[in-house]
């Protein structure tokens, strides 16, 4: 399984990838939605794309909207991971086409949480 | 036009205490300050603009925001650069941020963090309405939300 990691805070991407690595997961990270969009453009296919909202150049709402606009990349599976939490927010991002949505503060089980919903790390075996 | 909303210290310092246990560990919780003490050394902003105005502003000492950097970033102290001081304190102050914009339930943008060496004080027309006064692991950690007067014109 393969993670892009879309977040201008540096600190943030580490953590993404520390979370995503202990679930398995190899990442690639770019610092804004271009930089994503080019890291796509250039063939890399990841099985989801973690973006933060607020960032320089492109945010990721823009992303969002961009990425599913392209036939190419329908398959990518999107989720926001970011501070902005108002309910108008949360709609805009789901009605573009992201399909889990994270609010910072998150622990690294929300994000286990949300990727086992995916459907992208097997869930719990019950007893 | 901007909303005046009453934003509660309780508010602020349950959400402060989640953005610390996250991605610092809940084994060190921010503690409520019983004697205030002055951060000094770094400060980092955010600034909310739109439906409703504000200034979320998180106060630590040299010290602490090293530690604050080593935890988020899992390395020792001494390996922490003032490039990683920024980039962490600016993510902690932008979630601090995002949730105190979400307290205000108005549709407001948040703009990018600002982190510097020294005090970023508020912009001058803006009021003092929270203070936090905390302390973690022994150093003094202050937290405030700045907002214009009510009445204002803005």
């Amino acid at each position: 399984m393969h993670a892009l990691i879309i977040d201008d805070s540096r600190t943030m991407r580490r953590i993404l990838r520390r979370t995503v690595a202990d679930l398995g997961f190899d990442a690639t990270e770019a610092e804004h939605g271009q930089e994503a969009l080019d890291h796509l453009e250039d063939g890399l296919v990841p099985d989801i794309c973690l973006i933060d909202w607020n960032m320089p150049v492109m945010d990721g709402y823009t992303f969002v909207t961009k990425v599913r606009a392209d036939e190419r990349w329908r398959g990518v599976t999107l989720m926001m991971v970011t501070t902005e939490s108002e309910h108008g927010r949360i709609v805009k991002a789901l009605a573009a086409g992201a399909h889990e949505y994270v609010i910072k503060p998150f622990t690294p089980d929300a994000i286990a949480e949300k990727l086992e919903l995916l459907g992208l790390v097997p869930g719990e075996v019950p007893a | 036009m901007t909303a005046t909303i009453d934003i509660g210290l309780a508010d602020v310092q349950m959400l402060v205490e989640e953005v610390w246990t996250s991605f610092l560990g809940a084994d060190e919780p921010v503690l409520p300050a019983i004697e205030p003490g002055t951060p000094g050394g770094w400060s980092a902003a955010v600034t909310i603009s739109g439906g409703w105005e504000a200034q979320c502003t998180v106060w630590l000492t040299e010290g602490g925001a090293r530690a604050v950097t080593a935890r988020m970033l899992m390395c020792d102290e001494a390996d922490v650069t003032d490039d990683d001081l920024r980039d962490a304190l600016g993510e902690l102050v932008n979630m601090v941020g995002g949730n105190v914009k979400s307290l205000a339930a108005s549709t407001a943008s948040l703009s990018l963090p600002l982190v510097g060496h020294g005090d970023l004080t508020p912009a001058s027309h803006l009021d003092e309405v929270v203070r936090l006064d905390l302390t973690w692991l022994g150093d003094p950690v202050r937290v405030s939300v700045h907002t214009p007067p009510e009445g204002a014109d803005r």
